[in-house]
């Protein structure tokens, strides 16, 4: 085991940033999208069920069925892995943005309102700051599982540790077997871990300072 | 019928339009797809694969997948987390609980083949794997609603002279229910997804038409297998709610 890290150990990092890159980049276009549509959504209140219920189904769409689905529209590559792992993330960030803009008071709203400030300056002052807390809840939901989606999205031939598992998939039997599965799995877990605090400490560094507990 | 009517009052917009909009949804596209089947202009190696007998011996092995280990899961996760809320082991809870959500980072896809390749391919692993992976989120929601009772509730219950298991089993597990069933229900959807997976390590169900049309690059296939694998998901979220509405106790608003 550790000749086998030890002998691919450049190999092993480049797969975990790409692995890494492919998550952190979809995460932050589903954040984005995520964000907006929710900002979207609660503007117009009839929408708010139809988002719900939009991110409550959309999670009970096997990964590998999308997968499937969205191969004969994009191909093999990178891209249906970009467009698999930021759907599954953008669902989380969309549910608890929703949940928390419409948390903000809407008395607050009103005193911002009153004291001058335009829809636009409420919105990036006041309610975007006061929802964040609840919207980094779900970033950090949607890059646990994006982790795990961007391993089956190996499949398609997109980058990352996922190939790794997949390796030692066909090559059972084989002296490595157990190992390349083994180096997957255990570090996409770890990627996982080290995200996960990462965006902790981000949380922490991003809530407004007047609602940081 | 009534009786779910009346169960449906509490329930908000959005819920009530997911239990009309489901089976409406999954039976649109069903007949969508036979429409698709019956006219489509297929070669050999897909009429053969595509058949009504062979999906339906799939989606069948795929269920079965499904319901032992979701058993073993129910029957397992919820003991545990409830013995690990009673007083004498309650200080056990939290270090399982960080291992319940640091567990949850790991890939289904790499527990199943790690465990194939350690003892070996077939139904029995595909369960035992699929049954780790869904272990977590039913034993935490446990916890979590086991510790979200009321605790002048169960005073109250003992002042009223219950014995602590007469307490456990009609104040505490009713109160608890409603999010060990958001559990069970969600951990059924992700079973449903990764049985997707049980076909790498030759277990069978639906994802044997995902792989083999990948394989051979024959979409029809693909498409098939992934339509289906969505529609079995979407369906078990829906028998889910059902269920989680008749197992709610009345009491609770």
């Amino acid at each position: 085991m550790i000749e086998f890290i030890d002998a691919r150990w450049a190999d092993i990092l480049f797969r975990s940033y790409q692995h890494s890159s492919l998550v952190i980049q979809s995460l932050l276009l589903a954040t984005v999208i995520a964000v907006a549509l929710a900002v979207l959504v609660t503007s117009c209140r009839r929408l708010t069920p139809v988002a719900n219920a939009v991110s409550a189904v959309g999670l009970t769409i096997p990964s590998f069925a999308l997968l499937g689905l969205l191969l004969p529209i994009v191909g093999i590559g990178t891209v249906p892995s970009v467009i698999v792992v930021s759907f599954y993330a953008a669902l989380p960030v969309l549910r608890n943005a929703v949940v928390g803009l419409q948390g903000v008071e809407a008395s607050l709203i009103e005193s911002a309102r009153g004291q001058g400030m335009s829809g636009a300056a409420v919105l990036w002052r006041v309610r975007l700051p006061l929802a964040w807390p609840v919207i980094m809840t779900g970033i950090r939901v949607s890059a646990q599982m994006a982790m795990g989606v961007a391993a089956i999205a190996a499949y398609a031939l997109g980058p990352g540790l996922g190939t790794y598992i997949f390796t030692g998939l066909t090559q059972v039997g084989g002296a490595n077997a157990l190992n390349y599965a083994l180096v997957g799995t255990l570090g996409i877990i770890i990627l996982a871990l080290i995200l996960d605090a990462l965006l902790v400490l981000l949380s922490r560094f991003t809530t407004s300072k007047g609602i940081r507990a | 019928m009534r009786q779910l009517l009346s169960r449906t009052a509490g329930l908000s917009r959005e819920d009530k339009g997911l239990l009309c909009g489901l089976p409406i949804f999954v039976l649109t596209v069903l007949a969508g797809w036979v429409v698709w089947r019956l006219t489509a202009d297929l070669d050999s190696i897909e009429a053969r694969l595509i058949t009504a007998g062979n999906i339906t011996q799939m989606t069948w092995d795929h269920v079965q997948i499904v319901v032992v280990s979701s058993v073993l899961v129910v029957g397992l996760a919820v003991p545990l987390g409830t013995l690990l809320t009673r007083p004498a082991l309650r200080f056990f809870s939290p270090p399982v609980m960080a291992v319940a959500n640091a567990g949850q980072a790991a890939p289904v896809i790499g527990v199943l083949v790690l465990l194939a390749l350690i003892i070996g391919f077939g139904f029995g692993t595909a369960v035992l794997a699929l049954s780790l992976y869904a272990f977590l989120p039913v034993l935490a929601n446990t916890i979590t609603g086991m510790r979200g009772v009321d605790q002048a509730v169960v005073e109250a219950a003992r002042g009223m002279g219950m014995s602590s298991w007469q307490v456990l089993l009609r104040v505490e597990l009713p109160m608890a229910l409603p999010v060990i069933m958001t559990g069970v229900r969600t951990s059924l959807v992700l079973l449903v997804g990764a049985g997707a997976f049980a076909t790498f390590i030759d277990a069978g169900g639906l994802g044997t038409l995902i792989q083999t049309g990948i394989i051979m690059f024959r979409y029809p296939i693909l498409v098939s297998g992934a339509i289906f694998v969505a529609l079995l998901a979407l369906m078990v979220e829906w028998v889910g709610r059902i269920l989680e509405l008749f197992l709610k106790p009345k009491g609770l608003a």
